[in-house]
């Protein structure tokens, strides 16, 4: 799944650590999450669109479903 | 939805490292203390010699696994797929050793639990860097 967080965070000059303070997880999972290795929970997706005012489909695009030979 | 921190950012695991440590070494000193004792001493004396590094390791464990539960959740999701890798290698050395067992009889004093154990420790840790490998 992408995201936006990368962007979102940049764009309020917050760093990977100031970030994981506001939403009380580790750095590494901010970063984790970032680069698209971790989807988070729901109710850390929340607090993630709650933290930016946006929508959890705003932030979070999941990845086009796999196309399959329909029968 | 009710919000809440998920994790306790940076938690102070001193505790746990001194438990360990405690651990390890009344660990071998049971084991030096049993091979002085001898075999003349009582039997529930070098029991309670035995026995007595469980005490730290339990509370080692104790704090070990408050860890976790304080632990954000990509941390707890690290530890499970850890558990997912170590769990069956030990099956795997488990097997190997009562099959080989079946096949040949092995020194006890190269191969019992004593040496087994502390491959559960190593396969957990190969499991905690591949997993942590996954997510960084």
């Amino acid at each position: 799944m992408k995201n936006d967080l990368r962007v979102l965070r940049a764009e309020r000059n917050w760093s990977q650590g100031e970030l994981s303070d506001r939403l009380g997880v580790s750095r590494q999972t901010v970063n984790a999450i970032e680069t698209g290795r971790y989807d988070p929970s729901l109710p850390l997706a929340f607090d993630i669109a709650r933290l930016f005012a946006r929508s959890i489909e705003d932030i979070f695009h999941p990845d086009p479903p796999v196309a399959t030979d329909g029968a | 939805m009710q919000s809440q921190s998920r994790t306790e950012r940076k938690p102070d695991n001193r505790l746990q490292y001194v438990l360990c440590g405690v651990w390890i070494l009344s660990y071998f000193a049971a084991r030096l203390v049993l091979k002085a004792m001898g075999e003349p001493a009582a039997e529930w004396s070098r029991l309670a010699v035995a026995l007595l590094p469980l005490v730290p390791f339990v509370l080692f464990l104790m704090t070990f696994i408050r860890s976790i539960r304080k632990a954000d959740e990509l941390e707890r999701k690290v530890h499970l797929e850890a558990l997912a890798i170590a769990f069956p290698l030990g099956l795997v050395l488990i097997m190997i050793l009562a099959l080989v067992q079946v096949a040949i009889p092995l020194n006890t004093d190269t191969w019992s639990y004593r040496h087994v154990w502390p491959f559960f420790f190593f396969f957990w840790l190969f499991g905690l860097t591949v997993a942590r490998q996954r997510y960084q």
